[in-house]
């Protein structure tokens, strides 16, 4: 009796945390970083080389939020728009690293500081307007 | 039955190569990091505990089912399913758990707290020792009797971690409390340190790159309890740690843990494998 007692509890704790992540991603439509980051250089800026692998990362632990091509899925923001784009490196780097538990952004802190930066490198490129980037078949004009 | 039942999974599990995200990163199997499971992903896990007694007792492995799923960016909840065989001495299904994790904070902090809550319903034949609390070695009777002495527990833990560099650094305090019977309360400890092997990531898709491996080291192991508190009772291990990120959302861990003390195995060997995939839109 009493197990199924407690394994009732357990369910009625678990729907209702179930039914708060629905409603708390709407919650916070402002995420602002310390403006102590700002400051914040990226060591990968002049390294080229590095970019395919920022794009790789992204795939990786991003896109199924963010999509491929940053433009946003559901809950993820579009990160091309102008305001994600006009914060600094550090302001990015901090985010990725943080995370925000309230909007479900997970924190990135154990992946190595240069594949953050890395992360950053290819948030910037995605942005660029001289860039060329390869449009999904459904968006793509016929 | 359970233990080919977890085998099977394992196998399927192998098999399913279904898309390139990323498996967790977690390369601890006892000790616990502030980092939990994305909200709207399931992790399937399946692991094994096998351990070489010191004297002669039985070898035995504990094999388990772990199933984790993130209900919000802040809690995550698991549900384990257990089991033992050993070597001439009998096998059963030992018992479930269900955990919690909450993490209080909504942003990274040099020290970052979670809260941990289980129930355990097992048995005295549970072997798997996610945690270690208390004192004294494990009860070497015949698996058919202890499965019969049942358990409910209520477990603890002050989870803190860090990053530093590109280490990351866990402790964990754990406190647990006997239902059926009084034992007063147990206390345990784990510790783990772990950083990846590469810091750059390559620009191609690759299972051997550095970047997919990921080292590190736990220290655990059970203190006493408000009844009993001898040191020579004490069971506490080293064990080196390391995970494997295979892609294709996989991947698997393995350490050896070597007991430090006269009451503890000679070594616990675990082997396990994960397979996490979204089950609805965050």
């Amino acid at each position: 009796m009493r197990t199924m007692a407690i394994v009732a509890f357990a369910c009625v704790v678990t729907a209702i945390g179930a039914l708060a992540n629905e409603s708390h991603t709407h919650r916070e439509r402002t995420w602002v970083a310390p403006a102590a980051v700002d400051s914040m250089q990226n060591p990968l800026k002049n390294r080229p080389e590095t970019g395919a692998g920022g794009q790789k990362l992204f795939r990786q632990r991003c896109s199924i939020c963010h999509a491929d091509d940053g433009t946003g899925a559901k809950p993820g923001p579009n990160l091309m728009l102008r305001r994600v784009q006009q914060q600094s490196d550090g302001a990015f780097f901090w985010k990725i690293s943080s995370g925000n538990t309230r909007t479900g952004m997970p924190g990135f802190s154990f992946l190595p500081r240069l594949q953050r930066w890395q992360l950053v490198k290819h948030l910037r490129s995605l942005a660029e307007p001289t860039q060329p980037r390869m449009l999904s078949p459904a968006k793509t004009k016929r | 039955m359970f233990v080919r039942w977890c085998v099977g999974l394992a196998l399927l599990l192998v098999i399913c190569f279904i898309s390139p995200t990323s498996a967790q990163d977690r390369a601890y199997f006892v000790t616990y990091d502030h980092y939990l499971e994305e909200p709207g992903n399931l992790e399937i896990a399946v692991a094994t505990t096998t351990g070489m007694p010191k004297r002669d007792q039985p070898a035995y492995t504990a094999p388990w089912l772990e199933l984790e799923y993130g209900l919000t960016g802040w809690w995550t909840g698991e549900l384990y399913l257990e089991g033992v065989t050993t070597r001439g001495n009998g096998d059963a299904f030992t018992g479930w758990r269900f955990e919690n994790r909450f993490r209080p904070l909504k942003s990274e902090h040099r020290i970052n707290p979670v809260i941990y809550v289980e129930y355990e319903n097992i048995n005295e034949a549970s072997r798997i020792q996610k945690e270690i609390v208390g004192a004294g070695g494990l009860e070497f009777d015949p698996i058919a009797e202890l499965k019969d002495e049942h358990a409910h527990e209520l477990e603890v833990k002050l989870i803190l971690s860090s990053a530093v560099g590109d280490w990351n650094v866990a402790e964990n305090l754990i406190v647990e409390r006997n239902l059926s019977k009084s034992e007063g309360f147990e206390f345990g400890y784990a510790l783990g340190v772990s950083r990846p092997l590469g810091t750059i990531a390559s620009g191609t898709s690759c299972r051997f790159c550095r970047e997919n491996v990921r080292l590190g080291a736990e220290l655990y192991g059970g203190l006493g309890s408000s009844v009993e508190f001898a040191r020579s009772e004490q069971r506490h291990f080293l064990a080196p740690v390391v995970n494997w990120n295979l892609g294709n959302r996989i991947s698997v861990k393995a350490s050896v843990g070597f007991g430090l003390t006269d009451t503890t195995d000679r070594y616990l060997l675990r082997f396990g494998l994960a397979y996490e995939f979204p089950v609805r839109s965050r």
